[in-house]
């Protein structure tokens, strides 16, 4: 009976801290691994990751590694880098885009120590939000006193605004598409004027060269 | 004995209270966090990349992707289950749209991989849309803990409009989904529009570049190769040699 509550209270921690992220992959020690992330300007990204190492000696994955951190990196469309800072074994980064595009987030450890990494590899659980979903939905409500039928209009009408958002991204993408297919017509159509013209030149040149030869020799 | 007592109710309540405090912070973690992920990532040439996703049992899993960028633009695609049974494999296809479900308790393997091509790095974009048993995963229990409205006379009403909002929810949020699928055709497109530019320029220039040496080195070999030949007296000799110096076949002995 003493004993089960405090059982039952460490279950409950282990449940609650450590929420299920949604995917998860393996990293090696050198290893650097890339995310792009194609998003309209002024959009908020929020990426959370929590890594586990693997445990020779109870051939699991241990549940944190303090000490060991990732190194998280991210560059906007024109790769400039926007973010680069070292996280802990469990970190959460966010950034806002000022130009749409590509971005792209990069994740390798900051382990230089091999005998950390022993078992091979490490386990990230990556979660990256992008736009409306990174909204804290209770947050919100406490802040502005809403009820819930409230709260979900405001969720609707974000959802809706982010469509949007990404419809205008969508027109602007599709002019630059538009603008690079009549520049590579354009090309084709001048390359092939001037190589017709530089062949015409050439043969001009070829028979006026040897013409000239053969009278020199006078065979003509 | 009573003090031993008292200690005891003192620590249970604390605990209590922890528990209720990690009970109210679990739940603003857990809410409304949609299981389905979509990525898109570098594949470099020659390697194999793998991510695992945690199934719930008996739910439904959609995993669709899509090579956007990359010189041939496919890869080798697979699907094990949690026993290690591969339930889909897939040899050098650029997209595909697959389900598998009722989902086995455990984590799935999804790998795409690139060791066919030596030289050439793929960009690869996949999406996982997850539904538990019943339709899609954090349904009714979205928000819990908030104070729900005084609509006891209306509660028959304020039930539809939360059911219809609900709804509304669900398909704005797989209206993004689309419009995700949508921009990683576009980017396809977009990034095979700009190699071909940079394509048309090369060769063009290339080949203009080959005509130009061709014809010079054509014009200096036959008249240099058969310049002593042409001095000579004998008019025969003199038409064999023109001969040569002009049938394009002669530059090859």
């Amino acid at each position: 009976m003493v004993l089960s509550v405090p059982a039952a209270a460490v279950t409950l921690l282990v449940v609650w801290i450590y929420p299920s992220y949604a995917l998860y992959f393996h990293i090696g020690e050198t290893e650097k691994k890339c995310f792009i992330e194609e998003i309209p300007d002024e959009t908020m990204v929020i990426g959370k990751y929590r890594t586990q190492l693997w445990d020779k000696q109870t051939g699991s994955f241990l549940p944190s590694t303090p000490g060991l951190g990732m190194h998280v990196e991210i560059k906007d469309p024109d790769t400039k880098i926007i973010l680069s800072r070292q996280y802990g074994s469990d970190g959460r980064f966010t950034f806002t885009s000022h130009t749409p595009g590509e971005h792209q987030i990069c994740l390798h450890s900051n382990s230089t120590k091999m005998a950390l990494f022993a078992g091979g590899k490490l386990r990230v659980h990556l979660e990256i939000q992008v736009g409306e979903h990174t909204n804290n939905y209770p947050e919100i409500a406490a802040k502005d006193k809403l009820t819930e039928l409230q709260l979900r209009v405001r969720q609707l009408l974000d959802q809706v605004e982010q469509i949007q958002k990404e419809q205008n991204y969508q027109r602007y993408r599709e002019e630059r598409f538009r603008m690079t297919s009549e520049s590579t017509n354009q090309r084709v159509l001048w390359w092939s004027i001037a190589q017709t013209f530089i062949l015409i030149v050439t043969g001009i040149w070829q028979m006026r060269h040897l013409k000239s030869f053969f009278e020199a020799k006078k065979l003509v | 004995m009573e003090a031993l007592r008292v200690r005891m109710s003192c620590r249970g309540a604390l605990l209590g209270l922890a528990v209720a405090f990690l009970c109210s912070a679990g739940s603003v973690q857990s809410f409304g966090q949609s299981q389905d992920s979509e990525f898109t990532f570098l594949l470099p040439a020659g390697r194999s990349e793998c991510f695992y996703q945690t199934a719930i049992k008996n739910g439904t899993m959609e995993v669709e992707y899509q090579v956007i960028a990359g010189a041939g633009m496919d890869v080798d695609f697979t699907i094990l289950s949690p026993n290690g049974v591969r339930l889909i494999l897939e040899s050098r296809r650029s997209d595909g749209v697959h389900v598998v479900e009722p989902m086995e308790e455990g984590d799935y393997e999804i790998c795409f991989d690139n060791s066919f091509s030596r030289f050439s790095e793929k960009m690869v974009f996949f999406e996982i849309i997850i539904e538990g048993q019943g339709g899609d995963v954090g349904g009714d229990d979205e928000f819990p803990g908030l104070e729900e409205s005084d609509g006891s006379l209306l509660e028959y009403k304020l039930d539809d409009i939360r059911e219809s909002m609900d709804s509304l929810h669900k398909r704005l949020e797989r209206s993004r989904q689309m419009q995700t699928v949508l921009r990683a055709f576009e980017a396809r497109d977009r990034n095979l529009l700009e190699d071909n530019l940079w394509r048309v320029s090369f060769w063009s220039c290339a080949s203009m570049l080959v005509m130009l040496c061709v014809a010079f080195t054509q014009v200096s070999t036959s008249v240099g190769t058969f310049t002593p030949f042409l001095s000579t007296q004998c008019k025969a000799e003199k038409v064999f040699a023109l001969f040569f110096m002009f049938h394009p076949l002669s530059l090859l002995l």
